[in-house]
């Protein structure tokens, strides 16, 4: 804010850019070609719940609308930071984009876009087709197969930040700490296709992550 | 039926907000005119007072760092406060300050620094010890709101008139007691002597005027402000009751701490999150004090609370 706008203590609310969102699918085709990776399938919207009744109500419909909705898993969970995820699953990468606009938008446009922080897209590396192999002699379950026709175990992840209405990738490593190099790269891989936050100081950590 | 948020706003505080900076602006432009007027040097006063306060400004950051022993530190060494104050910002959409620590026991928080772009963000080690997550963050949510409004810079011109007004009384004892005010054996123009030392007095006396009524001006431009802080506080976290619950918790244990560690914290008080004043010590009436009561702050608190609870 300008010195003058402190002063009379006004600010303009962010204009939310949901539309973003849907850049998602043809950065998961980008990063498929170019580096054998693709959205896992798991996503989650963070947001802070306020107090008040007039939250859990919007809350509880929009769970119910996501349900109506899907096909896939849905679950609600709080983290150590006291802030509530909408962890959302499902194997079609359009249908689960859609399903995190619909949590953002409906919660925005009820007047909530305040207690919005981010929506995590999962990544994972895509089993190459002799790890297919192995998996299918082994016996183990078919969450290996490749393509986005299973859910996968998330390595790394897109994050956007709703007020910023840009993408960053994140990529922990081990106990809170990240694979910065792996991110960079990431960064370049879809820069092409979503808008990535410049302001690496933005790039903040999710440490212990309910997003699978 | 879903229900939005609406929360309205709190036009008595900006007005009351507003006037307070008239008041101290026109009495700016009073002053300027009384020193024409008396044909005082206005120059010097200005360009000395100027300098202080803009170094005073300046350096912020590192003068309340190094007075409050704090010291920054990184996301390794305070993971779990860093992560605290990440996702406060990419909530409130803010660009993250630098985060310390000061290692006292003293329970408190304060944000410096001249603007957004530089600014600190300083909690203690005995607040950390003291409050529960969701306590600690409404407060880091309050030194954040700080940041946004640019506190320093407008307390800081605030204070301004005040400093100026204070050196032109000083300037005018120097002068006073190297001169003489009144000092008939000196000079064959008595009248014209006499005159002059009248219009010294009578500057002397307003710039004492001056100075205490932008004082009080500026303290309760100060009260406004925390309160504003508060509010903004409250509602980025959506908690008001944690912020509350925080505030209770702190000034509850300013009391009980022994006296030579709060001795220490009582001058800068200004940048505070709550007073840190000893109970036994100087009792300062409402007017002089830079923070709203506690009763004040509660009271807006559970305002916003029920407020939040209100359908649209």
């Amino acid at each position: 804010m300008g010195l003058f706008s402190s002063l009379l203590g006004k600010t303009k609310p962010v204009q939310s850019n949901l539309d973003a969102l849907f850049a998602l699918p043809s950065a998961s085709i980008t990063l498929q070609s170019a580096a054998g990776m693709s959205c896992s399938g798991h996503a989650g919207v963070c947001f802070k719940p306020p107090s008040g009744q007039g939250f859990e109500e919007m809350q509880t419909e929009v769970v119910s609308l996501l349900s109506m909705d899907g096909t896939g898993g849905l679950r609600q969970q709080e983290d150590s930071y006291g802030y509530q995820w909408l962890v959302v699953e499902d194997v079609d990468i359009e249908q689960l984009v859609t399903r995190i606009h619909l949590v953002n938008s409906s919660l925005s446009d009820a007047g909530w876009g305040p207690q919005l922080l981010c929506s995590v897209f999962g990544l994972a590396e895509l089993p190459t087709p002799d790890q297919a192999a192995v998996a299918e002699t082994a016996g183990t379950p078919p969450e290996l197969t490749a393509g986005p026709g299973r859910l996968l175990t998330s390595t790394a992840f897109l994050v956007y930040l709703f007020k910023r209405g840009t993408f960053y990738p994140f990529v922990p490593q081990g106990h809170e700490r990240r694979d910065t190099e792996e991110e960079l790269k990431l960064k370049s891989l879809v820069a092409g296709d979503v808008v990535v936050e410049t302001d690496l100081d933005r790039w903040f950590p999710l440490w212990d992550l309910p997003v699978g | 039926m879903s229900t939005a948020r609406n929360i309205p706003n709190d036009h008595g505080l900006t007005i009351r907000m507003f006037t307070t900076g008239l008041m101290l602006v026109l009495l700016y432009g009073a002053v300027i005119g009384l020193l024409i007027y008396f044909g005082i040097s206005l120059a010097v006063v200005l360009v000395f007072a100027a300098v202080i306060l803009f170094v005073q400004y300046w350096f912020s950051d590192k003068i309340a760092l190094f007075g409050m022993g704090g010291h920054i530190v990184t996301p390794e060494q305070a993971p779990q406060l860093h992560g605290v104050i990440d996702r406060l910002c990419a909530l409130a959409d803010m660009k993250k300050p630098r985060v310390a620590l000061a290692d006292t026991d003293v329970p408190n928080a304060f944000a410096t620094g001249r603007s957004p772009n530089s600014a600190v963000v300083c909690a203690t080690s005995g607040l950390l010890r003291r409050l529960d997550e969701s306590e600690l963050e409404a407060v880091l949510a309050h030194e954040l709101s700080h940041v946004a409004h640019r506190d320093v810079a407008v307390m800081t011109i605030a204070s301004f008139l005040g400093m100026m007004a204070g050196m032109v009384t000083r300037i005018m004892l120097w002068t006073g007691l190297m001169g003489g005010f009144g000092g008939g054996n000196r000079g064959n123009n008595q009248g014209g002597q006499d005159n002059a030392a009248l219009v010294e007095l009578g500057v002397l006396v307003v710039s004492v005027v001056v100075y205490a009524i932008s004082f009080l001006l500026t303290m309760a431009l100060s009260r406004y402000r925390e309160l504003a802080a508060d509010r903004s506080g409250a509602l980025l976290t959506g908690r008001p009751s944690a912020l509350a619950s925080a505030l209770v918790k702190v000034t509850g244990e300013m009391s009980r701490i022994p006296t030579r560690d709060l001795r220490s914290a009582e001058s800068f008080n200004a940048f505070y999150f709550t007073p840190a004043i000893a109970k036994n010590g100087v009792s300062l009436s409402t007017l002089f004090s830079t923070h709203p009561s506690l009763d004040k702050r509660l009271a807006q608190l559970s305002k916003i609370e029920a407020e939040l609870g209100r359908p649209s």
